[in-house]
């Protein structure tokens, strides 16, 4: 399978004060096209920090980063946004919808800056939220909303742009241990039926265990990689 | 991202928080009503004193006088005269020549109380000032009619009640200096109106004789002012130049043009306009402060929802623009608000001061125009003013509203994900 995917001797390190605290000393790995990629480690061991830059949010300070062929560090601010509109969907661990808005119009967000006529975005939005099977829910607010309804209109929201990729963030981390799996299946679901590329990172050793491949994150570095018998069989 | 959609979703987030989108927007309601109030009242004040500056001036008439102030007065030749009357641009020209040294007497050997006689042809003045010539008794002479004197209302009286002389009454003209030898008599045709003060002079105290007896009365045939009536009131500078030309010496004669002041009185209440208008203006810098100030928080507040939409893919453009959308729709509104509210209270403040002014006149005694008519101050709804004070609130808006938006674009999208 095609690299959709490479992270090439990635450095970070964050200034607090005016000491320079190391995230990342030097990661690399790749990704292919389809792949279900667990990032599992401690907290502190930079995998968030590894998620921000995979997904554009941020720079490394030294390596590269490639995504579906684009070098990151040569594109410009506006560029990486449009290759985050198009390429690339998040889900938090915190949802991170915005709470005026109902949960049609969370999801149809990333179409009206895309430009996409408002009919069209909000009949894809209503299909998307239909596949999370949330018919019902589609008017309300994220306040009125349980967690793992939200987490799944942010789903939703990650994937209404047709990503290539999709980057989660702790997405069971703020959910109940049986919620948490609900949405861990229904990523896997979704992977396997549109073939798009996931990359989740957790803490949790038994969603880590489902994933095609774990990476095993800690102090900043690549500690193991460790592929799952199951797919490959 | 459109900007209807821009435009949209900023609407939105302002009727969120609507306490304080509206308190911000009262701020620009005040700014532009002071603007629109003082702009529109001032324009119509403006227009009032010039209406009445018109009725007490008759901008329209020049006065040529021989000499200056300074140098003394000389007189017009005849051919002079007809000189000036081939002006192009004066519609019509009326001579005068005022007889120094003239006493009037009335039959009982009384002086009159004219202070300044002059010889004219009734008929030509009278055409070319029918509201100072309008007789109040008797008619104005014809051409032919030589022994006649048409005389002013206060030359009549010597008091409020005591009246000298009667339409049809002889009149004694004693001209040059003791024993006064040469005399004359002339019969009363005609007493004029009370005029008022104005411009040139208070018509009140006149006698007016034709100007053949001022000639034979002085054995020369010479005037000392010459009316020009211009055709057009806007013409008149180019006038008083053409008819100063028509004089072998230019320097030798005055005109005086009374546009020429008018328009210098039309400045100063520009001065003062533009004055109350920058007082105004800073209103409305105070509500672009507030608006900065309500932004900056307002960004702060949202910071992690600005985290979400550039870690979406919205474009820093995109955010900046959102924002600044806000800021102009205060404007907008703000604006709308502002110029309604700002002619409504123009209105009002004009009804009340026009009162007041009418109240205060009425109960003053002193000498007016011919009709102390009710001072009307209308405020003149101005487009152009409307234009310019609409597009100076959103443009302080959008100003205002540029430092915290470009704060909110500039958000680094990792930490305002982060920001709790």
């Amino acid at each position: 399978m095609a690299k959709i995917l490479e992270v090439r001797e990635v450095q970070k390190s964050y200034q607090i004060g005016k000491i320079a605290v190391p995230a990342l000393r030097g990661v690399s790995f790749d990704v292919k096209e389809g792949e279900f990629l667990a990032i599992f480690g401690p907290s502190g061991s930079g995998k968030s920090t590894l998620l921000h830059l995979m997904g554009g949010l941020d720079r490394p300070d030294t390596g590269e980063i490639i995504v579906d062929g684009d070098n990151l560090q040569k594109l410009s601010d506006d560029v990486l946004a449009e290759l985050r509109l198009r390429k690339i969907g998040f889900v938090f661990q915190f949802f991170n919808l915005l709470p005026r808005l109902t949960a049609l119009r969370n999801v149809e967000l990333p179409l009206t800056i895309a430009g996409v006529p408002e009919r069209q975005g909000l009949e894809k939005a209503a299909s998307l939220l239909k596949l999370m099977g949330l018919e019902a829910r589609m008017d309300h607010r994220p306040s009125e909303l349980s967690g793992g309804e939200q987490q799944r209109v942010a789903m939703a929201r990650a994937l209404v742009n047709s990503p290539k990729i999709v980057l989660a963030d702790e997405p069971t981390g703020n959910l109940d241990t049986k919620t948490g799996w609900e949405i861990v299946q229904l990523m896997q679901r979704l992977n396997k039926e549109k073939g798009q590329t996931f990359i989740i990172i957790t803490h949790d050793p038994h969603i880590a265990e489902t994933a095609d491949r774990m990476i095993f994150l800690k102090d900043g570095l690549v500690e193991a990689v460790k592929e799952a018998p199951r797919r490959n069989a | 991202m459109k900007m209807s959609r821009i435009i949209s979703i900023a609407w939105g987030n302002m009727k969120q928080r609507r306490l304080r989108t509206s308190l911000t927007t009262l701020g620009v309601v005040i700014g532009i009503t002071a603007i629109i109030g003082l702009a529109s009242l001032g324009e119509g004040f403006r227009l009032e004193i010039r209406n009445r500056m018109q009725q007490g001036f008759e901008l329209d008439i020049l006065i040529v006088i021989p000499g200056s102030f300074t140098t003394g007065l000389g007189e017009f030749e005849p051919q002079e005269v007809s000189r000036v009357r081939n002006v192009s641009g004066a519609a019509s020209v009326a001579p005068l020549m005022t007889l120094p040294r003239t006493r009037l007497l009335n039959e009982e050997g009384e002086p009159l109380n004219a202070l300044t006689v002059a010889g004219v042809n009734f008929q030509e003045l009278a055409q070319m000032l029918p509201e100072r010539l309008a007789p109040l008794e008797g008619s104005i002479p014809s051409a032919g009619e030589n022994n006649t004197i048409v005389l002013g209302y206060k030359a009549c009286f010597l008091n409020e009640s005591t009246r000298l002389v009667n339409v049809g009454d002889n009149v004694t003209v004693q001209f040059g200096a003791a024993p006064y030898n040469v005399t004359k008599e002339l019969k009363v045709a005609a007493i004029l109106e009370k005029s008022g003060t104005s411009g040139i002079t208070n018509f009140d105290y006149w006698a007016f004789i034709p100007a053949n007896t001022t000639f034979s009365l002085m054995k020369r045939e010479v005037y000392n002012i010459i009316l020009v009536k211009v055709s057009d009131v806007e013409e008149s500078e180019e006038v008083g130049r053409n008819v100063e030309a028509v004089f072998d010496n230019p320097y030798s004669v005055s005109v005086l043009v009374p546009l020429a002041f008018m328009r210098q009185v039309d400045r100063i209440l520009n001065i003062v306009q533009i004055f109350l208008m920058s007082i105004a203006s800073i209103s409305l810098l105070v509500a672009g402060i507030g608006i900065m100030n309500i932004m900056t928080v307002s960004v702060m507040e949202r910071t992690r929802e600005i985290g979400i939409l550039k870690a979406i893919g919205a474009k820093s453009r995109t955010v900046l623009t959102m924002f600044l959308a806000e800021a102009m729709l205060i404007g907008l509104i703000g604006g709308l608000i502002g110029m309604l509210t700002g002619y409504g209270i123009s209105y009002g403040f004009a009804y009340g001061l026009s009162n007041l002014i009418q109240s205060q006149q009425s109960s003053e005694v002193a000498y007016r125009t011919q009709n102390p008519e009710r001072l009307s101050i209308n405020p003149v709804f101005s487009p152009e003013w409307t234009v310019i004070a609409f597009v100076f609130a959103i443009v302080v808006c959008v100003v205002f509203g540029l430092y915290p938006a470009r704060k909110a674009a500039k958000l680094d999208p990792v930490n305002a994900l982060r920001y709790e």
